[in-house]
């Protein structure tokens, strides 16, 4: 009954009550939500950092990694392989060349690191295949001579990208809408190439009116813009031997991924493109990238496993290559218990507040209650209970509203395109899908009841300090 | 048989440097049965009386046994049992539990106590009835009238079957009909039942119906008038 009449009594000064309810409900949901927005970002970035970068674990030369001399390739590459293939604990792996090279094509240059790859292992590492943009081409599938895969950052800076109003763009901007005057400047500028951003923009801005630029210029931008596969591209580089070689390719696919840095790193050929004029024999591979089955269980003995197997080659695990998600993989889940304590701590002083209210109003009944045989236990764990429940109903509610949040933004995602570059730098994806594990919400109870108890304790002593007689006197 | 036996007892208040003796060396007993009024005017010492012999205030000194117990000798928390197993409470202004029904008011003592849900159930409907409220056992004290509250409260003080019952002014906020209703349903209880009341009250219905009246002043028995 104690049950009963602690629900009862959360109910009695309903406007109050409400005001606490409302109060914990909008706190919970915003740090749910945060918590979960949080999340997604995390979860992408590992993922990233681990499918798109470094794979779970990278098998490297220790020397590489101080000097990055083709030399220093992976030594007992036969016996690493067959340990591999006959592992249960892998899922797939894959071998890398590495060169650092300098790109150049009649427009403009830049440095790269070219990575010799087999293609049909790769894709059972790697997801960059699935980062091809639109109208960039493909992952190695057309089946011309030496192709290359750069990314979008790369060919932009060796000018292989240009921008056209071609009459498909013309058509499907009318069809979104633009008006005749709006064609008929574009039009003024049709089959014209640009060969950089800047210029098409500045075009743009020539002729159109401002407010139109507001509407359509992103989608004209996007649908202007002309990525030059199958250009040649020239690579100049150091081979084993010390001595300058030059090797050509054609873009065959431009990818862009999530991290900017990376994206500016990395391009891709087929390693056997690559090995005869680099001057690599058959076992030459500069790192070894594997994906475990079960990362969580496997990452640290597989990587200590393989350590003391081949002590001669350096193995580190995505937490050491990518420290950054790493470290947020580890820290992020408390992160999240910090802001809910945060928000909580907060609220606790309206709680008590309230709690403090509820018990002066009925000091009289509470006198009442412990001078007909009501004991302290049962005084104390009755406002306890109160403050349970008063909490309680606001943090259900909010985590029922954060969550459902988390699932619908955790389906259509939030866009964060105006501040998209800056994310990229680091690796975030500008495109954020909220999650987060049912035990969050768990842990999320477990601290609410904990709070409540703590905000219980005062509000509590004051009932157990009244003395009946007094109590029962009071008007 | 003694319910209750007081011996000397003395209750000073210290309030501002001022001792105020509120009772001052008084010595009665009640038998099983009694259906008592404590008299007396304002500041008299009835109430403060009426709370040591329930327990809810410590005497300076004397003693007071219940069936043979001297609670003086017991800490807070024991009181606090003993006033649950052994004394029913009614007081001026019902002090119901207002989120509760009526009949939850009265088997709220009886879990109290730890009893039985079928325990609790039956006697807490067949309380009401004896108190004539077996129609209103669901209606919350907000929808009762202060004669019918107080009736509950009479229901809820025989709930934990007490040795005796101590009420404290119980028709001071009563209009005449209900005061009369509520001293039939009191009385009979105490001739069928043999239920001991004790009353402090300056109400002259209730004098009138009371078989002992005893009249204190300045914290004293002034008269102890037995009729029958």
């Amino acid at each position: 009954m104690i049950w009963n009449i602690s629900w009862k009594n959360v109910w009695r000064n309903k406007a109050r009550s409400l005001v606490v309810v409302c109060a914990v409900t909008l706190g919970t949901i915003s740090g749910v939500f945060v918590a979960g927005m949080m999340n997604g970002w995390v979860d992408q970035r590992i993922r990233s950092a681990v499918y798109t970068e470094v794979s779970h674990i990278k098998i490297q030369n220790p020397k590489y990694l101080i000097n990055e001399e083709l030399k220093h390739t992976i030594p007992n590459i036969t016996e690493i392989s067959d340990f591999l293939n006959n592992s249960d604990k892998v899922s797939a792996w894959t071998k890398h060349t590495k060169i650092i090279a300098m790109a150049s094509t009649s427009r403009g240059s830049t440095a790269l690191n070219l990575k010799g790859i087999n293609v049909d292992e790769e894709i059972q590492v790697s997801n960059v295949k699935d980062f091809i943009v639109d109208n960039g081409g493909d992952y190695f599938e057309s089946g011309f001579k030496n192709p290359i895969v750069i990314s979008e950052k790369t060919a932009d800076q060796l000018r292989l990208i240009n921008y056209i109003i071609s009459q498909e763009l013309l058509d499907s901007i009318t069809d979104l809408g633009a008006d005749a005057n709006l064609i008929s400047s574009l039009s003024s500028i049709k089959n014209k190439r640009f060969i950089t951003e800047k210029k098409f923009k500045a075009q743009l801005e020539s002729i159109l009116k401002p407010n139109d630029i507001k509407e359509l210029g992103a989608q004209i931008m996007k649908l202007a813009k002309n990525y030059k596969v199958r250009s040649k591209i020239v690579f100049t580089f150091s081979g084993m031997n010390g001595e300058m070689s030059y090797q050509s390719f054609r873009v065959c696919g431009i990818y862009k991924t999530n991290n900017a840095m990376f994206d500016q790193m990395n391009a891709f050929v087929k390693e056997e493109n690559i090995a005869t004029v680099a001057g690599f024999m058959p076992n030459d591979y500069h790192e070894i990238s594997i994906i475990l089955k079960d990362d969580k269980e496997n990452l640290t003995s597989f990587k200590d496993e393989l350590s003391s197997k081949f002590p001669n080659t350096s193995v580190m695990t995505w937490k050491e290559l990518a420290p950054d998600a790493g470290m947020m993989a580890d820290f992020m889940k408390i992160y999240y218990y910090i802001i809910m304590g945060v928000i909580f701590f907060a609220l606790a002083f309206g709680i008590i507040n309230t709690m403090l209210m509820a018990v002066l109003e009925r000091i009289k009944e509470l006198g009442m209650l412990m001078a007909v045989g009501m004991n302290k236990k049962r005084v104390f764990s009755m406002i306890m209970l109160e403050t349970i429940f008063l909490t309680l109903v606001g943090s259900i509610v909010g985590m029922l509203l954060g969550g459902a949040l988390i699932v619908i933004f955790g389906k259509i995602g939030m866009n964060f395109a105006s501040v998209q570059e800056g994310f990229e730098a680091f690796g975030w994806s500008a495109m954020v899908y909220p999650s987060i594990d049912l035990s969050f919400f768990l842990g999320v109870t477990i601290m609410v009841i904990i709070i409540a108890i703590l905000s219980s304790v005062i509000p509590a002593r004051k009932a157990l300090k009244l003395n009946p007689v007094e109590a029962i006197r009071t008007e | 048989m003694k319910v209750i036996d007081i011996k000397n007892l003395t209750k000073i208040y210290n309030e501002s440097e001022v001792k105020v003796k509120a009772v001052d060396g008084i010595s009665l007993s009640f038998e099983q049965g009694e259906f008592a009024a404590i008299v007396g005017p304002s500041g008299s010492g009835k109430t403060t009386l009426l709370n040591l012999i329930g327990g809810l205030d410590k005497p300076t000194q004397g003693e007071i046994s219940v069936d043979g117990t001297d609670i003086g000798g017991l800490n807070s928390s024991q009181l606090i049992d003993f006033r649950l197993r052994n004394i029913g409470f009614v007081f001026q202004a019902y002090n119901l539990i207002p989120v509760l029904t009526a009949k939850e008011n009265v088997e709220f003592i009886m879990e109290l106590q730890g009893k039985k849900r079928i325990e609790r159930d039956e006697r807490s409907i067949e309380l009401l009835s004896a108190v004539g409220l077996g129609e209103r056992v669901n209606a919350r004290p907000s929808k009762l009238s202060g004669g019918q509250q107080q009736r509950v409260a009479v229901a809820r003080a025989l709930a934990s079957k007490p040795k005796f019952i101590l009420a404290d002014e119980p028709t001071a906020n009563l209009d005449s009909k209900s005061t009369e209703t509520l001293l039939n349903i009191m009385e009979q209880l105490n001739k069928e039942e043999n239920i001991t009341f004790i009353f402090s009250t300056h109400d002259q219905r209730v004098v009138k119906k009371a078989r002992r009246v005893i009249t204190v002043e300045d914290g004293r028995v002034v008269s102890d008038e037995k009729r029958n």
